[in-house]
Order: C-alpha cells, then sequence, then structure tokens
C-alpha cells in the first residue's frame, strides 16, 4: 500500500480541528483511525489524512444507559475490556473474536467498521441487531441518531463531511446471540445473523433479528420480530421461524454465494442463534 | 514528514512520505525480514510489533509509528544468538520455504506474552491470520506449543 497523492498527515488534537481540516480539503481529504480501509482504498484523489486516534475516542464505559463505545476504539480493545464481556449475553465477545484476526483487531476500530460498513462486515449486522445509537459531529453540529436510520440515509456522504465520535449500545434485558458462515476462519462472511430476546414468564417479551451479506449490509426482520413476541421459546418454534425466513428473506447472489444457498442457509442461521439466545436469556 | 520512533530498541529519527506504509518504511530501513505478500492484510507475512502488539505494517501508515515502539524479527534474534522461538520453529521443521516465518513468529511472540500456556486450538485461533503455503500448519503449531514450554521452563528472553 502507497496512498499516492497524499501531500500531508495531521494529528487532529480534538474532533474540531479534525471537521475544519476535513472541511478545508473540499472532499480531498479523509479521516483515518485504524487505517484499514483507507490502505486498501483504490482512492488517488486524497490529498491529506487526517488522524484522529489523538483526540481521546478510545474508550468504553458502562452505565445505565448500557455502553458507551468511543469510535476510536480498536475491536481488541472491546474484546480485553471487562465491562464489554457480560454486555447482551456475551454478543460482543462472541462476535468480535471471530471478525478478521488478531493482527487487524488490533488495527480495526469500531467507528471504522460503522462508517466502512461493507455489506458482507460482521458489526453493521451486529449494531442493528442492537439497536445502537451513533453519534457525529457535523458541520451543522452534533448528532445523534439509531444507525439503522443512518443506514437508511446517504450515510457515507454524511461521514465524508463529518467525524463520528461514539457508538451507543442500549442495555437489554435478555441476551443476544451471533452466527455466521465463512470459507475458512478470518474470511468474509457469505452469511451472517445477530438474534436476540428477553423471556416473561416463560414467553418471548421482545425478539430482535438482523441477516447481513444477504449480499446486501445487515437489516432488522421487522416481520420475523413481532411474530414472536408472546410465543414460548420451543424447537417447534425455531423450525417454524427457519421455514419462515427461508419463505420471505430477501437474498441476492453474487461471486460467493448463491440466492439459493442464501435463503436456506439464513433460515439455519436464525433459528440457531435465537435457540442460543433463548438458551442465555433463560439463564 | 520526519517521525521519531523506537525500532527494535534503537531511536529512529526518519524522513516518510505522508501515505507510505509501514513496510516500506521498515524496508528502507534493512528490515528485510518484514515481506510484502499480499499488500492487502490478509496474508500476515508482514506483520509487525507495534508496542508489542501485532499489527500489519502493509496496512499501516507510516506516520502513526511517531513515538512509539516497533519490533520485526531481527529484534528478537540474530542469526548467531536466534531467539527461543527461532530455534523453536527451527527444531520443529517448521520453516521451509520461510516466506511466512517472521510474521508467525512474531505473532506467536505476542500470543505467548499474554498467554504462556496456550492450548493447540488457541495457537490456531491466534495464528488464523497467518498464512502458510508450504508446510501446512501442524508443525508451526508444534513450534509454537515447544516455544511455550521452553518458556515456562525459563529458557526465554
Amino acid at each position: 500500500m502507497r496512498l499516492r497523492g497524499v501531500k500531508r498527515y495531521h494529528w487532529a488534537r480534538d474532533v474540531d480541528e479534525a471537521l475544519s481540516l476535513l472541511s478545508a480539503y473540499q472532499g480531498k481529504g479523509a479521516i483515518l483511525a485504524g487505517g484499514v480501509d483507507l490502505a486498501r482504498s483504490p482512492r488517488t484523489d486524497i490529498e491529506g489524512l487526517i488522524d484522529i486516534t489523538g483526540t481521546e475516542l478510545s474508550y468504553l464505559r458502562a452505565d445505565s444507559a448500557g455502553l458507551r463505545i468511543g469510535a476510536t476504539t480498536t475491536l481488541s480493545a472491546i474484546l480485553d475490556h471487562p465491562q464489554a464481556r457480560e454486555y447482551g449475553g456475551g454478543v460482543l465477545i462472541q462476535t468480535l473474536r471471530t471478525v478478521a484476526y488478531p493482527a487487524l483487531r488490533n488495527m480495526a476500530t469500531l467507528g471504522g467498521a460503522v462508517v466502512s460498513a461493507h455489506p458482507w462486515a460482521d458489526i453493521p449486522t451486529l449494531l442493528v441487531a442492537l439497536g445502537a445509537e451513533v453519534t457525529y459531529q457535523s458541520p451543522e453540529g452534533e448528532k445523534r441518531l439509531p444507525l439503522e436510520n443512518l443506514y437508511q440515509t446517504d450515510f457515507r456522504r454524511v461521514f465524508r463531511e463529518g467525524v463520528l465520535v461514539e457508538v451507543r449500545l442500549p442495555p437489554w434485558e435478555g441476551a443476544f446471540a451471533f452466527a455466521k458462515i465463512t470459507r475458512n476462519a478470518g474470511d468474509i462472511a457469505l452469511l451472517n445473523v445477530c438474534a436476540g430476546l428477553g423471556l416473561r414468564e416463560g414467553r418471548i417479551a421482545w425478539a430482535r433479528v438482523a441477516v447481513g451479506a444477504r449480499p446486501a449490509r445487515g437489516e432488522r426482520l421487522t416481520w420475523l420480530e413481532a411474530g414472536l413476541v408472546g410465543e414460548p421459546p420451543t424447537e417447534r418454534l425455531w423450525e417454524q421461524v427457519a421455514q419462515e425466513v427461508r419463505a420471505r428473506l430477501e437474498v441476492g447472489e453474487d461471486r460467493r454465494a448463491s440466492a439459493g444457498w442464501r435463503r436456506e442457509v439464513a433460515g439455519v442461521l436464525v433459528r440457531r442463534a435465537l435457540a442460543q439466545a433463548a438458551g442465555k436469556a433463560a439463564l | 514528514m520526519k517521525v521519531y520512533f523506537e525500532l527494535n530498541g534503537k531511536a529512529q529519527y526518519v524522513d516518510v512520505e505522508p501515505g507510505e506504509s509501514l513496510l516500506s518504511l521498515l524496508r528502507r530501513l534493512g528490515m528485510k525480514s518484514v515481506k510484502e505478500g499480499c499488500g492487502t492484510g490478509e496474508c500476515g507475512t508482514c506483520t509487525v510489533l507495534l508496542e508489542g502488539k501485532p499489527v500489519r505494517s502493509c496496512l499501516t501508515f507510516a506516520p502513526k509509528v511517531q513515538g512509539k515502539r516497533v519490533t520485526t524479527l531481527e529484534g528478537l534474534g540474530t542469526l548467531e544468538d536466534p531467539h527461543p522461538l527461532q530455534r523453536a520453529f527451527v527444531e520443529a521443521g517448521a520453516v521451509q520455504c520461510g516466506y511466512c516465518t517472521p510474521g508467525m513468529i512474531l505473532t506467536a511472540y505476542a500470543l505467548l506474552e499474554t498467554n504462556p500456556e496456550p492450548t493447540p486450538y488457541e495457537v490456531r485461533e491466534y495464528l488464523v491470520g497467518n498464512l502458510c503455503r508450504c508446510t501446512g500448519y501442524r508443525k508451526i503449531v508444534d513450534a509454537v506449543l515447544l516455544a511455550a514450554e521452553w518458556k515456562r521452563e525459563g529458557r526465554w528472553r
């Protein structure tokens, strides 16, 4: 890798400085944290790199409102953080320990994964299922909204002009589980699923299911979630879920997998993830 | 631009291009153990330790090492005085063409720093991003387990 055309490397002291540098470059500047995606990008128009890893955005805090994770926190730092371990029935650890491999997890940041939002990536599927909210600084000021809503908009333009600062994960009474299929360990997913539920008096009180790499980016199956509420979490229910997912899920094909394969596997992975989440929620 | 950092225990004050990779910088400085394989972070042969943690030097922008510690294989051992991990790789027959070896050894070194008693599964899990096209992985895993044993016995540095 050598990004040709880069004239300057800036260490932003704070988010405001990063924003004003970004604006000064008029589209020819790029925010850099771990750099994993930027270094692989084929872009030749970047003249200024703006490193935000010195802006104190590497942190993880837990309180009654859930978890707050700074945008430049590396995946390794989340994995090593004691307060990340219990969240959502351990789903952060379960998911992140299979994202890429140690050397990349030491570089890649949570914010980078949110901003790059590769359709095959595991982290958007995880965060959408968890109902993550993101905070970013834009030229018009600070904004905070559900990531799911942001992904419905022209978010790439938003992040060309703004700086993501924090990801918030709400607290959940219940548990989540993550499931995916890859061709080999460390490879990108052919399909990924994050599902969670809460139980009240032996019945499902709420459910969240997101499926990604279809090959489109992870989105929730709200039609499936609604039908689960009030049902007891039994094998029979999971079998019905698998059938419904196979019948209704929108999937596509790419060079990695066919639509037929994805439809079949989605049923299995959603069933497995829900059953696993139910097992953890019942503990 | 100028970058100040510590390479294998020695201070460096060098010129880098702002868009240059750490891989390119290290090779310019004579660290020829750092190899380019894929150039996209997949293969692991360019792995170096940044502040003791494995990173891909092909995807790390050189200015990022400002004020930090970088370790390459040259910092672990020499031909005359190899590091115990290097000896273990030779003893277990874990080296064939050698291209992946520097990345394997540095990654294994970082693993043993945090987990001195890894299971074979944990070794495989940690080395998952380092590809070898010659020996297969069995002897590499054997080498790391042997080195872990030596480390527990105090034959280490």
